[in-house]
């Protein structure tokens, strides 16, 4: 509680200050940063962390702080009431996720819309027809975002429906809440067309909402499946009947606890070998001798004992043995790996990007070692860290495409640019006079005006009808349009000005 | 003519009666001079708006006259624009904003200054675009592509050259365009294995696909050879496929037709049969300039075990191979008769070895033995024997063949339509002989030192149906052997005098009477003079390539004329010519002249050149004394750049001109 108030009182202060909040985010989270801090006051601080964090998605965008305030003073009850039910059933982490997610979503929804805003620059002159199309393109691009939002937003509610199913505010809450994270998507839009898709798909959404509630955390899973290890992804695939397996479930400390050593007869976990061994006599005689310990299947391979499977201690998630689709993990360090991706805490931030953030330390020294590349893009949204993954996606995948990245678009979407250049170099020579007999002095030296006067006193006179510093070079000033429509009439004044040749022709 | 028959009607006019349909069918048949249909519509309004109504192909001149031309042509489903260097996103906008829903195909292999968003709306615009080509495009990036990708029904896309596309282009394209059926992605250096595995993936229509030169393995190969309807696969110059990786495919493509993988420096015989393996309807295998361990159908028993079955295999061409005897007695051996074949510069092919594969197979249609040095009469003898149904035959510099043995040629090979005697031992007889070629179409004679005018007259005689005749250095040709040819081969389309020394102005008004003639070389004949290109300019409408380089008797007096009368020239080399400032400002009245040459012109003052190379606005590419350089002002030359112009500077001391002799005995010397 101290820490709470510490923490709004800083809050406070800091608003005035800044009253966009990315920077308190940053202070709030490094401060929050050791994982292994489990008491209960850590639980509260959650939500702080993750209205800070909308709000510092949402400072980005035009909205009145005051909304964020209003929820957050809203909120305060809501989680002192949290407080004295359950602890257990409301999970600040799984929040925290899905919030970041809402996070980069809303991002994604930003940059389409600055998309939109480019494109309409090119698009201007063009057919409204193509406009109307891209609109509707980037509208189904939108929809896709906006549904994803509701969805995971929807996932945010079961713990508070949960507690506060009786008591009717939840309801007015999540309105306002809707109304927070909704229209800052329609504002977005900036008078693009799509608005009104968006609007219609918050009418619907109350509806949507138990279904997607449920489903919200599963796909949480899927889109950032692609960063988690294959370890966890290699045993989807698993097929073993319940019930032919025992399935073993360690509690959160025990997960979280820096344990190098397992049992494995109960996963109880140990920093010490010489106290797991110590333990493990505890199961029986035949564990007293340390080549039993080394070997523990093959002597009883003889009778069937069951394999060991893990559950997640985590209520409601796909790897809990409650779950309905219950997918066992396969060992204590999947269980490790997964509950601190899953259900923890991304504390981890990559120094490179200061974006992402990693729960285990292992996915961030993989990400920093790619962080800063390339990023290879899908049209989807998802991102790939190599390129032979994002092909292998696309191939997969009816209608996805790969996004070309956006300073690309820009650099060689520059036809006006090139076009400018040219006409500028057009322009350019327009404005050289074309008195070559100067230029020529000036650049070629001694030769040059010499030269052209020996051609005006050719003999044979050739250069005296044209006559090139006087006659026409006025006219290439007219350069930008088609120097000669079709030169045969263009030219032809200059032909028959040469009056010598008209003579000499006459001789074919 | 029309107007004739309206006089006799008097105020009634006959063609009321004809109907659309029915000229409509006319000027479909008029195909072969693009200008016909010009004359066409000048005739009348009415004839002026049928022609309009009737065209559908269009090939302008400059993108300034898009606007202009898309209005009078409705109808246009295919615009060829390799004519416009400058091709800028206004005017695709143009472009798609008339022609819409019509457009079929575009052709911007030779154009340049578009960009992502011309290509955008162009694809979006013009739904049922099936044809583009981008070739040459190497400014293009990945979100042109993306751009392409819109067009979703495009069935033929050439990229050739695209340098600056990725994988991730070619995926797009990939994935928005899948009824692609043509797919051309030689030299886009930055596709590899991921884009074309994709492409492989997503069109699954693909029948034609060109991956010369791309940086690919095997592992978009398999792919590949997936596709259900592959019929061409060109693998030129992929280096990083080699037999390991071959090796591992399983399958080859059921339905290929035509394979090449020239170039292809690591594939050998066992990378090869795994290529073939199951590919039993291929009939056309090249495999020119291969890896020097190719043995090509030795011993290796895999691969003679795949091409047994490949029973329909009709052409085969091995140039630059080392085949050896044994190589090509397994080639006699096949069971198959092959209709084409390629040796051409096979260093390994001797007299044994030839004879043992035109014996077998006699049904060949075209033979190329260019520079297998090592063959004699005997080859020709076997050749002449046994191919009696050959239409091609080329066999340049086979120089121990004796005279004696071309007049076996002409005895018993009746059909032929091409025959490559460059630099060889053949005369007059020999040439007397093949006058009975009635068929001959394309004769080359470059470089043979022992035919005269009498051979000439002969040929004259028998082959009129002659459409290119090459004469280079056949120095002792004079006018009266270019007489016999002008007035027997009417159809003449290219003739090459270059060396000839003794050619004159006569020659050339003889020529003048082939009034198809559109190649007309004349290098280094000095007593040409303007006169004679004047009748040439007269006479030959069609000229588009002219080449009087050397000609120093050719002065400003034939560029006049050529400028008014040779209004399809498009290039001209007019180096060391008498031509001054004034001639080569007149040039600048032809619209479509592209390309010139312009070096060593003594009467070339800069100031001249600046204004001729103002004044043509349609030039592509100027080669120019690099000491202009530096004469003319840095802006000007910028401004033609913007203009779409190339320059290459070239910085050459002239050389005194050898006598023919000399000049085959210089070239018989081995070098130092």
């Amino acid at each position: 509680m101290d820490l709470k108030e510490r923490l709004s009182g800083e809050l406070q202060k800091k608003v005035p200050e800044h009253p966009s909040f990315p920077n308190f985010n940053t202070q709030h989270q490094q401060k929050w940063e050791d994982p292994s801090i489990l008491d209960y006051s850590t639980r509260i601080e959650p939500p702080f962390h993750v209205f800070s964090q909308t709000s510092q998605t949402q400072s980005s965008l035009p909205r009145n702080p005051n909304n964020q305030i209003k929820v957050r003073g809203q909120d305060g009850p809501v989680n002192e009431t949290l407080l004295s039910n359950k602890v257990q059933d409301w999970d600040p982490s799984a929040m925290l996720n899905n919030l970041s997610f809402l996070e980069q979503k809303i991002h994604q929804l930003q940059e389409l819309v600055h998309l939109i805003v480019g494109r309409r620059g090119q698009v201007l002159g063009r057919p409204d027809e193509l406009v109307a199309q891209q609109q509707q393109l980037i509208t189904a691009d939108l929809t896709s975002i906006i549904v994803q939002l509701i969805s995971t937003a929807g996932s945010l509610l079961p713990s508070v429906k949960h507690t506060l199913s009786a008591a009717s505010p939840s309801i007015g809450q999540f309105g306002q809440f809707g109304g927070v994270v909704f229209p800052s998507g329609q504002g977005q839009n900036g008078g693009v067309q799509p608005q009104s898709a968006g609007g219609s798909r918050i009418s619907e959404q109350p509806n949507s909402f138990d279904v997607s509630s449920n489903g919200g955390n599963e796909q949480n899973h899927i889109i950032e499946e692609h960063e988690l290890k294959d370890e966890e992804d290699v045993e989807e695939g698993e097929n073993l009947l319940p019930g032919t397996y025992e399935i073993l479930q360690l509690e959160k400390e025990e997960i979280l606890a820096p344990h190098t050593h397992f049992c494995t007869i109960c996963g109880k976990g140990f920093k010490r070998d010489a106290n797991l061994r110590m333990h493990m006599r505890g199961h029986g005689d035949e564990y007293k001798t340390p080549a039993a310990l080394a070997k523990p299947n093959k002597e009883s391979s003889s009778e069937p004992t069951l394999i060991k499977r893990y559950s997640c201690p985590y209520a409601g998630c796909k790897r809990n043995k409650d779950h309905k689709k219950f997918q066992p993990l396969k060992t204590i360090l999947c269980v490790k790996n997964h509950y601190k991706r899953t259900h923890c805490d991304k504390s981890y931030t990559c120094s490179r990007c200061n974006t992402k953030k990693f729960s285990v330390i292992a996915d961030l020294k993989t990400h920093e070692k790619h962080c800063g590349k390339d990023k290879w893009l899908c049209s989807c949204g998802t991102t790939f860290s190599r390129k032979d993954k994002l092909f292998g996606h696309i191939t997969l995948f009816q209608g996805h495409t790969p996004a070309i990245p956006l300073d690309e678009n820009k650099g060689s979407a520059g036809p006006s640019d090139h076009r400018g250049d040219s006409n500028q170099a057009i322009n350019k020579v327009g404005s050289m006079n074309f008195n070559f007999s100067s230029n020529v002095s000036s650049e070629g030296g001694v030769q040059s005006s010499v030269d052209v006067k020996g051609g005006i006193d050719d003999p044979a006179g050739y250069f005296s009808p044209l006559n090139f510093d006087t006659c026409n070079f006025g006219g290439f000033h007219e350069f930008p349009r088609p120097p000669f429509d079709d030169s045969e009439n263009s030219f032809a004044f200059l032909l028959s000005g040469s009056c010598s040749y008209s003579q000499k022709s006459g001789e074919d | 003519m029309s107007k004739q028959k309206k006089e006799c009607f008097g105020g009634f006019n006959p063609f009321d009666l004809l109907s659309e349909e029915i000229i409509f069918m006319i000027l479909d048949l008029l195909n072969r001079n693009p200008l016909d249909k010009k004359s066409f519509s000048l005739v009348c309004k009415s004839f002026y708006a049928t022609e309009a109504k009737h065209r559908r192909t269009l090939k302008p001149l400059r993108q300034e006259h898009l606007p202009a031309i898309l209005c009078r042509y409705p109808n246009i489903t295919h615009l060829d624009l390799t004519l416009c260097s400058r091709v800028t996103d206004t005017s695709l906008s143009i472009i798609s904003n008339a022609c819409t829903s019509d457009l079929r195909s575009v052709d911007f292999s030779r154009s340049r200054l578009f960009s992502t968003s011309g290509l955008l709306g162009l694809a979006l615009n013009c739904k049922n675009l099936v044809e583009i080509d981008l070739s040459n495009g190497t400014e293009l990036k990945d979100s042109a592509m993306a751009a392409v990708a819109e067009a979703k029904n495009l069935e033929k896309l050439w990229l050739a050259r695209c340098k600056s596309i990725t994988d991730l282009g070619v995926g797009c394209v990939a994935v928005g365009c899948r009824k692609l059926r043509f797919v051309c992605l030689k030299w886009c250096l930055g596709v590899g294995d991921l884009g074309v595995g994709l492409i492989a993936v997503k069109c699954k229509q693909i029948v034609y696909l060109d991956l010369s030169y791309l940086p690919i393995t095997n592992k978009c190969l398999s792919s590949v050879l997936k596709l259900q309807h592959l019929e061409d696969l060109v693998m030129e110059g992929c280096f990083g496929i080699d037999d390991d990786s071959l090796a591992v495919l399983k399958h080859g493509c059921k339905s290929l037709k035509s394979l090449d993988v020239s170039t292809c420096q690591n594939i050998t015989d066992s990378g090869l049969s795994s290529l073939i393996s199951g590919a039993e309807g291929l009939q056309q295998l090249t495999l020119a300039h291969g890896s020097p361990h190719l043995v090509m159908l030795q011993v290796t028993s895999s691969l003679a075990d795949c091409l047994e079955k490949l029973s329909l295999l009709q052409s085969v061409k091995l140039d630059g191979c080392l085949i050896t005897y044994d190589g090509l007695k397994t080639i006699g051996n096949w069971c198959l008769s092959l209709r084409e074949l390629s040796l051409s510069k096979c260093l390994g092919v001797t007299d044994e070895g030839l004879s043992s594969v035109v014996t077998k197979h006699k049904d060949l249609r075209k033979l190329d033995i260019t520079c297998c040095r090592k063959i004699t009469n005997v080859s020709v003898a076997h050749i002449t024997n046994s191919c009696n149904f050959l239409t091609s035959l080329r066999m340049e510099s086979c120089t121990l063949v004796s005279r004696e043995a071309f007049g076996l040629i002409g005895q018993r090979c009746h059909l032929l339509e091409e025959l490559d005697l460059t630099d060889n031992e053949i005369d007059d007889q020999g040439l007397k002989s093949i006058s009975r070629c009635s068929k001959l179409s394309n004769l080359k004679l470059g470089i043979c030192l022992n035919i005269t005018d009498e051979g000439l007259i002969h040929i004259g005689r028998g082959c009129s149906k002659l459409i290119e005749l090459d004469l280079y250095r056949c120095a002792e040709i004079t006018d009266l052997g270019i007489l016999a040819i002008a007035q027997g081969c009417p159809g003449l389309e290219m003739i090459n005098i270059a060396y000839c020394k003794d050619i004159t102005d006569r020659s050339l008004l003889s020529l003048s009477k082939c009034s198809w003639l559109k190649t007309f070389e004349s290098r280094g004949c000095s007593l040409i003079t303007s006169l004679g290109l004047t009748a040439i300019a007269v006479g030959c409408k069609e000229l588009s390539k002219l080449d009087i380089k050397k000609c120093h008797n050719v002065d400003d007096a034939g560029m006049l004329p050529l400028a008014h009368f040779s209004q399809n020239l498009r290039q001209i080399n007019l180096s060391h010519s008498s031509v001054t400032d004034v001639g080569l400002l007149s040039l600048a009245s032809i619209s479509c002249l592209q390309n010139i040459t312009i070096l060593h012109l003594k009467g070339l003052t800069p100031s001249g050149l600046a204004a001729a190379l103002l004044a043509c606005g349609g030039l592509r590419k100027v080669k120019l004394q690099a000491a202009f350089r530096w004469l003319l002002p840095h802006r000007l030359f910028e401004h033609l750049e913007a203009r779409g112009c190339m320059f290459q500077w070239r910085d050459k001391v002239l050389q005194v001109e050898l006598d023919p002799k000399c000049w085959k005995l210089q070239l018989e010397d081995p070098m130092p």
